[in-house]
């Protein structure tokens, strides 16, 4: 990247409010707080998981009103109050800028205004569609209110790349900025967790709960058996370092890389075999911007309690450091459940170096994985973090993120 | 700066296509388009996958069975993947393979990839089922997700490089082309995949119905008596290099993409701006990134989806950019042909592109010559045939809902005696 692009800003929505305070008061506590899915929709099995982490309606407050969001979807509600707790984070209020690019990532879209839409359409008629739940099912609906709340006009993007989507909408915000197109970006992650999703999740076995008995997501565990779904946004503000420290804004960090791969050994709903390629192409990303494994001193992982998911996780970082050289992982996922919000607000988390609760759900080190994830306090002071996020599917991407330096910024 | 009328060397740096694939209403391929685009007609009537007599109104552009003999029968995924997913792998495999390339080869090879509906179809069918008290196979689903059809392209061509499916709407597929051009000029890939597809699926037949944006007759962009758009399905994938990568390993020079450009209305969720202010912007900064000045010659393939909304400001915009130079720009919309494959739009309209500016002639809106366009969307309109136009610069626009917009700039390819590109 020719200019260094530096976070700004960033804010969280989520099962444990808005906010950073909020997000990192819940997350030094324990773990997440799940809660009844409603299996009134009749869409779940008998015996299966139950229980999802969902975020509470009333709790967006002042950074959505009631009015201004009732005709939007949930996914939208939460980027439109995360990406105003980012700028307001990044002290630049409610305004990012006029060529501001807006750039989401989601891995279902609005779900449940398509599920509310189905039923229009096949139990009612096809004319009963409502107009404005489809207008808000579309994936991008949430970076369109976005950037029409915020008068961002600057490129709009949605990237539906499931759990590799944060990290590669990270490195499409820096690009936007570093090469001039835009001022600014805003960076969203958002995701939902509703009923007939979780059903689906559940049918296919990938849920901490799907196989019965307890629903604790275990990321790195030798009992891990799945992920716990949750939902929620976390936005940040991207902009040219330089930029940000004339206006007298205060540097999270900066974005050193952003890197991705493809597993093709992946089946369509699992995670693949092939860690040896997925790290091999990490290893030359990594070459390509003048880094070697010993210049990452820290590791955000996305893992996130699944058997096969954890284990590729583990592999890639075993390779890229070896055996012994693998740093603890900070584990945002065991904190916040699936989404992609939860993965990118551990990033950043990491990057302010704030206190972490021991990874919940971890008691017990897989012999076959390796990694013991973070085992609880302030965060290691680590210069520049990976943060990894392998896909369903296949993909998998990577960003690397420098800690502010001491004497840049306020 | 020149006008738009380039220089035929293009420098290394240029991004090269050298591989098209596609799978319309017309059929499943290339050629099959291309003498579809030439008759002039539309593919636009009553579609046969779902029952739309519930509907408000009753047209479609459907893409009909595959061959048997098809190449991509033996793929890995072509039996368990969606309506959605055999369209992308048929498409992807015709690039790669016309572009002389086999599944496996490049070691940095990427796919970026636009769609908006992915199995939806197949989601619609279990929801269907489910509310029927059945017990309806969850497999069908795997796909399900937006990134469906980019995975299941990547695993069947073995591509190991980066994989990023977009979805904005009706800008999902241009949007895919002006990444993976980015990915190729940061040195991210050596060779890139681009396109998109989407299928018909029931939720936004109904959808578009709802909003009251689709013609109950087949689609006029920027006639006067339009009465909105016509869903279509299908694919479009473009193989992308650097001119300097394609020479190298003696691959044909199609076209080149010279320049992109994106931009966000900000202005209503589902109109776009009155006086296309947001598609100007995106058209011009794909010109800038050309390194092109507006001028005389070149056309426009532009979104026109023929609602009454969309064709007026885009006309609008066209307008604000090139001035007084537009009533010698010719401008078509594939759309009128092929109808409007939402998020795979972008791309089947970059692969039509392509191909006009390859053999210099652009083709027809179907219609009337005689009718001419709606002077309340005053633009030279290839209505009927086809007209010919030099070799020269193009630009292609898509429009998207939730005011998502992104502009290419292709040229034709350069003249195999001057360039020493030839296959």
């Amino acid at each position: 990247m020719t200019e260094a692009v530096a976070i700004t800003g960033w804010g969280p929505v989520g099962p444990e409010g808005c906010g950073k305070g909020a997000l990192a008061k819940h997350w030094a506590e324990g773990g997440p707080r799940p809660v009844e899915v409603d299996r009134g929709g009749g869409y779940h099995r008998r015996r299966g998981a139950r229980l999802a982490a969902r975020v509470d309606p009333t709790s967006l407050g002042e950074w959505l009103s009631s009015r201004e969001g009732r005709r939007m979807s949930p996914p939208s509600r939460f980027a439109v109050a995360a990406a105003r707790l980012a700028l307001d984070d990044a002290g630049l209020g409610d305004d990012p800028g006029p060529d501001t690019a807006v750039i989401t990532a989601t891995s279902y879209g609005p779900s449940t205004f398509t599920e509310s839409l189905l039923r229009q359409i096949f139990h009612e008629a096809p004319t009963a569609a409502s107009p404005a739940l489809f207008t808000e099912s579309v994936a991008n609906a949430s970076a369109a209110q976005v950037a029409l709340r915020l008068g961002a006009r600057g490129p709009n993007v949605t990237i539906t790349q499931r759990q590799a989507g944060p990290l590669l909408a990270l490195a499409k915000g820096a690009r936007e900025v570093a090469s001039g197109r835009a001022s600014r970006a805003l960076v969203v992650a958002v995701d939902e967790a509703e009923p007939l999703l979780h059903a689906i999740l559940d049918r296919f076995g990938a849920l901490a709960g799907s196989r019965g008995g307890e629903e604790v997501a275990r990321p790195f565990d030798l009992r891990r058996r799945g992920f716990l779904v949750s939902e929620g946004a976390t936005a940040c503000v991207l902009e040219p370092a330089s930029a940000a420290l004339e206006r007298g804004g205060r540097v999270v960090g900066t974005i050193r890389a952003g890197l991705s791969a493809f597993d093709p050994s992946s089946p369509p709903a699992g995670w693949g075999l092939d860690p040896e390629h997925l790290a091999a192409g990490l290893a030359a990303g990594l070459a390509r911007h003048g880094l070697g494994p010993a210049d990452l001193s820290g590791w955000v992982s996305g893992a996130c309690g699944s058997v096969a998911g954890d284990r590729l996780e583990a592999a890639c970082g075993r390779l890229l450091w070896g055996a012994d050289g693998v740093p603890s992982p900070v584990v945002p996922k065991a904190y916040g459940g699936e989404h992609g919000g939860a993965l990118l607000s551990g990033a950043l988390l990491a990057l302010e170096g704030w206190d972490l609760a021991p990874t919940p759900g971890f008691a017990e080190a897989d012999p076959e994985l390796g990694p013991v994830p973070f085992a609880g306090g302030a965060v290691p002071t680590a210069g520049r973090w990976l943060v990894s996020s392998m896909a369903v599917g296949g993909a998998a991407a990577w960003a690397v993120l420098d800690r502010r330096d001491p004497g840049a910024g306020a | 700066m020149p006008t738009l009328s380039a220089d035929p060397r293009w420098p290394d740096a240029t991004v090269a296509v050298t591989g098209l694939g596609a799978v319309t209403a017309w059929g499943w391929g290339v050629n099959a388009f291309l003498r579809g685009l030439d008759t002039g007609r539309t593919t636009i009537g009553p579609p046969r996958t779902f029952d739309v007599t519930g509907h408000r109104t009753g047209v479609a552009s459907e893409v009909g069975e595959p061959p048997p003999d098809g190449p991509w029968r033996d793929l890995a995924g072509w039996g368990e993947g969606s309506r959605c997913d055999r369209f992308a792998l048929a498409a992807a495999v015709e690039a790669w393979s016309g572009a002389g390339l086999r599944p496996g080869d490049a070691a940095r090879a990427g796919l970026y990839f636009g769609g908006s509906t992915a199995a939806m179809a197949e989601g619609e069918a279990f929801f269907q089922d489910l509310g029927a008290g059945g017990h309806p196979r969850v497999a069908p689903l795997a796909s399900h997700p937006l990134d469906g059809p980019a995975n299941a392209v990547a695993r069947a061509l073995r591509l190991g490089g980066p994989v990023v499916a977009l979805s904005s709407a009706c800008a999902s597929g241009g949007l895919a082309v002006a990444e993976a051009v980015d990915a190729l000029r940061a040195g991210d890939v050596e060779v890139a995949l681009a396109g998109g597809a989407d299928a018909l699926c029931q939720l936004t037949y109904a959808g578009f119905n709802a909003l009251r944006a689709v013609d109950e007759k087949p689609c006029r962009p920027f006639r006067a008596d339009r009465g909105g758009m016509s869903l279509g399905e299908g694919a479009g994938m473009l193989v992308l290099e650097t001119v300097a990568h394609a020479r190298a390993r003696g691959a044909r020079i199609r076209a080149v993409v010279l320049g992109r450009g994106a931009s966000c209305d900000a202005h209503h969720m589902t109109a776009p701006h009155p006086e296309g202010e947001g598609a100007a912007r995106a058209v011009s900064a794909a010109l800038g990134d050309a390194g092109l000045d507006p001028g005389r010659g070149g056309f426009v393939n532009a979104h026109g989806t023929g609602t009454p909304h969309n064709d007026r400001a885009e006309a609008r915009a066209l307008a604000s950019v090139f001035g007084d130079g537009r009533g010698s720009l010719p401008v078509t919309s594939t759309k009128g042909v092929v109808g409007h494959l939402l998020g795979g739009s972008g791309a089947i309209e970059a692969v039509a592109t392509a191909l006009c500016l390859e053999r210099g002639r652009v083709h027809g809106v179907p219609g009337d010559p005689a009718d001419g366009a709606d002077p309340e969307a005053p633009v030279d309109l290839v209505l009927g045939g086809s007209r010919v136009v030099e070799r020269t610069v193009a630009v292609s626009t898509s429009l998207a809902f939730g005011g998502s917009n992104v502009a290419l700039v292709l040229a034709g390819p350069e003249p195999r005696a001057e360039g020493g590109s030839g296959s």
